[in-house]
């Protein structure tokens, strides 16, 4: 479980997060959204201890993390599996390489137990023909794709952060992340979706947070949501009717 | 005053980081590769740059000093004073400040690259230290490469001054070579050979620092990179002086 207790950030002079308070369970869908700049990624730096929060308290499983050291934090960041934005592959590695990077880390398989592993997540995200291609030559799914099997290499962790999946993604890669993101999800684990396309966070998520300048202002289920009178979330809400989504 | 606190706060990380990278050198796991790949970009790769400028360098230095001691009579010194001149702290200073264009340049950009793409704070997620995996690699690296570059370099600038004192010059070739080998001797050897160490390790530090603490967009690997190349060149500059000031007093040199 995750709980946030009265949690502030700051960049610098600005401040991003403002007094947070909420809880997550490990087997929630969860999908925060929110404009650009509105502190949702740093929720997801914060929950794996990247960033120390100025005041408040981040509670991962009822341990306090907050005070912890780099060495103490490892075991917090291995309950969760965490896909940045665009991926953030190793772009030195090719994708066996990207993918095998926590296996050669700590493991001591053997050079044909790490290809059959790579292959075996590969195929389990889609792009198992891609092996040898370079991050840059991958598109913007597939390196997605890429990063959701290098996360899932070298332990089974307890829930899924995904920071903006499907940003920049045309319509067709978007909905095969979403349908991953589920698929991954199947035996009850669960996951935060950090995003701006409310879309995509209705095609996953059960629970939707709301943030506004740094402050939690809506926290419930879709039916809410489709009818929440909070303006910014109508104005989210009208990316709909522009999709031209009917039933959610 | 927050400026200050900035520094202040900028100055202990930095020492923090210098002196991490060098303890990670004794602990597990090495990241050989990771060394030798940076060894093998560093070092094989400046080969040539390090080449065609110490041969410039001891040619333009053999000019000058033919010149104007060609005006004084006292032309057969050429050797002597072209000799103590690479040795000593031509030679180190120039592979160090081309050192740092090419290879310092490219630690602080991939570096700080590596920081706007998350890629640094992936590594952290899966609990490597990026400090161990990527400062230690770079400074273990820069401290073996650059003194061998420099012994390269040192090598081909003599020999460039060589061509000109003797075919530009008309010195006598044996005259020449029987100077720079009167130089060879241990201190002035010591005192060229010490200061590439130093250099190697200042500059993949301070590389590697501001490339680690890139923030914002291009605008700011621009920043970070122009920085990392600026810190080098006056920080390879004040400790060359420094440690000239230190070797002079300890291997006996009056001034």
């Amino acid at each position: 479980m995750i709980v946030f207790d009265m949690v502030c950030f700051s960049y610098g002079s600005r401040q991003v997060i403002k007094d947070l308070n909420f809880s997550i369970n490990s087997d929630e869908r969860v999908a925060i959204l929110g404009g650009s700049g509105e502190g949702k990624t740093t929720i997801l730096k914060l929950i794996m201890g990247l960033i120390k929060p100025d005041s408040g308290k981040i509670i991962i499983d009822g341990e306090d993390i907050t005070g912890k050291t780099e060495n103490e934090l490892r075991e917090v960041r291995m309950k969760f599996s965490l896909v940045f934005q665009e991926g953030a592959l190793f772009d030195s590695l090719n994708v066996k390489e990207n993918v095998a990077f926590c296996l050669r880390e700590y493991t001591k398989m053997t050079e044909d137990e790490i290809d059959r592993k790579v292959r075996e997540l590969l195929r389990t995200v889609g792009v198992e023909h891609a092996m040898e291609f370079m991050p840059e030559e991958l598109s913007g799914g597939m390196h997605r794709r890429v990063s959701i099997a290098r996360s899932l290499a070298a332990y089974e962790p307890m829930m899924f952060l995904y920071d903006e999946p499907t940003s920049g993604l045309d319509p067709v890669n978007a909905e095969n992340i979403c349908k991953l993101i589920l698929e991954l999800s199947k035996d009850g684990k669960g996951f935060i979706i950090v995003t701006h396309k409310v879309v995509d966070a209705l095609r996953v998520a059960s629970r939707f947070m709301f943030l506004k300048d740094g402050e939690l202002v809506f926290d419930g289920d879709s039916e809410k949501l489709l009818h929440s009178d909070i303006p910014d979330i109508q104005v989210f809400l009208s990316e709909l009717h522009y999709a031209g989504v009917k039933n959610v | 005053m927050n400026r200050l606190k900035e520094l202040i706060s900028d100055l202990q990380d930095f020492y923090i980081l210098s002196f991490r990278g060098v303890l990670n050198i004794f602990k597990r796991p090495f990241y050989l590769k990771d060394t030798i790949e940076q060894m093998d970009y560093a070092g094989a790769g400046s080969f040539f740059i390090i080449l065609i400028v110490s041969l410039f360098v001891g040619m333009a230095l053999s000019l000058q000093l033919s010149a104007e001691l060609s005006r004084l009579g006292m032309k057969v010194y050429t050797g002597k004073v072209v000799g103590i001149s690479v040795i000593r702290e031509l030679g180190p200073v120039v592979a160090a400040l081309v050192f740092t264009g090419r290879v310092g340049a490219g630690m602080a950009s991939e570096l700080g690259l590596m920081v706007l793409g998350h890629q640094v704070d992936t590594l952290r997620v899966f609990g490597v230290d990026p400090v161990k995996k990527l400062v230690t690699p770079r400074i273990v690296s820069s401290i073996i490469m650059l003194p061998a570059l420099t012994i390269i370099g040192d090598a081909v600038s003599l020999f460039g001054g060589y061509y000109i004192a003797v075919f530009v010059s008309n010195q006598s070739g044996t005259l020449y070579w029987s100077s720079i080998r009167e130089e060879l001797i241990f201190e002035n050897v010591f005192s060229g050979a010490i200061k590439p160490f130093v250099f190697g390790y200042l500059i993949a530090c301070i590389c590697c620092y501001t490339g680690l603490s890139t923030k914002g967009g291009a605008t700011g690997l621009r920043q970070s990179t122009t920085k990392a190349v600026v810190m080098s060149i006056i920080m390879i500059i004040v400790s060359d002086f420094v440690l000239t000031r230190i070797l002079l007093y300890v291997l006996g040199f009056s001034v």
